[in-house]
């Protein structure tokens, strides 16, 4: 007989799930449980190489309140069903709205979205894991509280809660947004709510100023992880500045990134240049302004000849550096000065601002995104390629020149190897860069959607075994990737799991965790 | 409205108002016990769609007398580099005026 659902959660029979779905109604209500292909619909899409049908839920839950969800892990441990906790659910290119696991349920926390405070003094925010990034724009607009966001490139539609607690980055000096996270709430498998910090303390008011509290820190361990459902979370907003002057570096030649980096990196680290700059390939910025149709056509990768006309027709550097001055009008005429002097040295680099750039469409949603304000521009990257595939490749590398050039040169390889493109940038960091590639295929197309799985594959391979290590992976590839930082780290997080989740409900394959 | 649920509200009102004049440094913090709701297509619109169909990221979509149930369709199964959109992100009942918004030529944004 065939079932009602469209999809079971591994090693759950169907009599047990309707007895788990029957309770979960009798504490959220009927519309708060989805269960129907059509309600499901929307937590199937993928942008990943793999059928979606992999990934499918079994149930959504929509959840609003910590006792609900203390009563939902209860059930859960119950009948032995794993939950895959969303906040806004568009880690796009990580594995968007989807479990890990076929059959998981989503335990959808969107609707739980108040902001439950954002100090203007002591600039800093506590959201529940709803809350996206254009509802907190917005209130610190409405109360014109002077503070500035720091945002990944889905701003708008995505959220500070999901976005930090995978460790994902932005591009204002508040960039590196774990750094930046300040005290959680988390529920935990056994329905115990921790504080974390100086939460833990009653009456305390330092939980969002002071992240250590006593004894071993915690707040690491919920991030990347299946420990607990995150259910409030404070962190540090940037008080606007008086002055912010976003300017671009334009470099002609592919080995130029070492001279970027090696210029750029003392700027970094002395905190002349203060924010998360980004070093970003003129395949990376071509689809704000152009059509891939327009320059190749048929199989293989664009070969270099066409990047470069493209760069020449759209006025692109084969490297184009973003980066932004912020402080008084003072500060930011001594650091330009500065910046300027470093960069023109050797006569290869194009300095532009504002007043150059003009409504430069590729400009602009950079000197954006490098405020914190709402852009979803950089989605142009999904035209290249058209059909819906994507996945971030994203190798750390040390900040130095070499290194760089090395993994730039490294990933084109691969990827050409497998008709692909390279859609990459550096970005963020002062001692490392995170570099960021979109491996970007047809996933209406069969034969490209398996050489881009298999090109992804060679990639964690390849690089893995020069030791390079990515930092945040999509769910098709969390095992792999857990692998490669070796078995005496898989045992501890493993070791934890069983602590923390001894029924494995939270996530189970989470960053490779059982 | 009974009384018990009157007095509640008026006690919500009091104590933010309370809190507001005692920390002017402060933006008050959201008692209420719902959160965010949208006001109305026209905001979803800008605030989601707009991004990219008015931003030559994506086709338009705004004029072109496409059928609600069609936007119903694509905006809940995503087409292509389109993402899906959950109900728990637009409601039915939200997506089904904002449909008809998008649908409608003279709707102005």
């Amino acid at each position: 007989m065939a079932s009602k659902y469209i999809a079971l959660p591994k090693g759950v029979s169907e009599t047990v799930f309707d007895t788990a779905i029957s309770r979960f109604r009798e504490i959220l209500g009927d519309t708060a449980v989805l269960t129907n292909a059509e309600q499901l619909a929307p937590y199937i899409k993928t942008m990943m190489p793999v059928p979606d049908a992999d990934h499918a839920p079994s149930a959504a839950l929509l959840a609003t309140t910590v006792e609900q969800i203390q009563k939902i892990v209860a059930i859960c441990n119950q009948y032995k069903v794993p939950i895959w906790t969303i906040s806004t659910g568009k880690n796009f290119g990580y594995g968007s709205a989807a479990p890990v696991e076929r059959g998981q349920v989503v335990l959808d926390l969107k609707r739980m979205n108040r902001i439950l405070e954002v100090d203007k003094d002591l600039a800093y925010a506590l959201v529940e894991p709803g809350v996206t990034y254009q509802q907190l724009y917005d209130y610190i607009d409405e109360h014109q509280l002077g503070l500035w966001l720091s945002v990944p490139a889905p701003s708008a539609i995505a959220g500070p809660v999901g976005n930090t607690l995978d460790r994902g980055v932005g591009y204002t000096p508040y960039g590196e947004h774990f750094l930046f996270a300040c005290g959680m709430e988390v529920v935990l498998a056994n329905g115990e709510v921790l504080r974390t910090g100086m939460g833990s303390m009653p009456n305390s008011n330092t939980w969002q100023v002071f992240k250590w509290g006593y004894g071993p820190y915690l707040d690491g361990i919920f991030t990347q992880s299946n420990y607990g459902i995150v259910t409030k979370f404070g962190f540090w907003l940037m008080p606007a500045p008086p002055a912010y002057k976003p300017f671009v570096i334009q470099y002609e030649h592919e080995e130029d990134i070492v001279e970027i980096v090696e210029t750029i990196r003392p700027l970094r680290i002395s905190g002349v240049i203060p924010n998360a700059i980004v070093i970003a390939h003129a395949l990376y910025e071509a689809p704000v302004k152009a059509r891939r149709s327009d320059y190749v056509s048929g199989p293989g990768a664009i070969p270099d000849e066409a990047v470069r006309k493209i760069s020449k027709d759209h006025k692109l550097g084969i490297w184009n550096v973003y980066a932004a001055l912020y402080g008084t009008q003072e500060q930011i005429d001594v650091n330009w000065q500065i910046v300027t002097q470093a960069f023109k040295q050797s006569g290869k680099a194009k300095i532009l601002t504002e007043q150059e750039m003009g409504d430069d469409p590729a400009f602009n949603y950079r000197a954006k995104l490098m405020r914190g304000d709402m852009t979803l521009t950089e989605f142009s990257l999904y035209n290249w390629r058209g059909g819906g595939g994507s996945m971030w490749f994203a190798p750390v590398s040390q900040a130095r020149g070499s290194e760089t050039l090395k993994q730039m040169a490294l990933t084109k390889q691969i990827l050409a190897k497998y008709g692909l493109d390279y859609s990459g940038e550096f970005i963020v960091g002062m001692r490392d860069m995170h570099h960021i590639v979109d491996v970007l295929y047809d996933k209406t197309d069969p034969a490209q959607t398996q050489a881009a799985y298999q090109c992804f594959d060679e990639l964690l391979t390849v690089f893995s075994a020069q030791g390079y290590g990515t930092y945040r992976v999509n769910t098709a590839f969390m095992d792999k990737v857990a692998e490669t930082y070796g078995p005496v780290q898989r045992k501890i997080h493993k070791t934890l799991k069983d602590a923390l989740d001894p029924n494995g409900i939270l996530a189970p394959g989470k960053s490779g965790i059982r | 409205m009974n009384m018990a649920k009157w007095g509640k509200n008026l006690f919500i009102l009091i104590s933010t108002a309370i809190f507001v004049n005692g920390h002017a440094w402060s933006a008050p913090p959201d008692t209420s016990p719902q959160g965010f709701a949208w006001k109305d297509s026209a905001e979803i619109y800008a605030k989601i769609c707009a991004y990219c169909h008015e931003a030559q990221v994506a086709p338009p979509i705004r004029n072109r007398s496409l059928p609600p149930e069609y936007i119903r369709a694509v905006v809940r199964n995503g087409n292509r580099a389109m993402p899906a959109f959950r109900a728990s992100v637009i409601d039915d009942e939200s997506l089904a005026k904002l449909a008809d918004f998008v649908s409608k030529s003279e709707t102005g944004y």
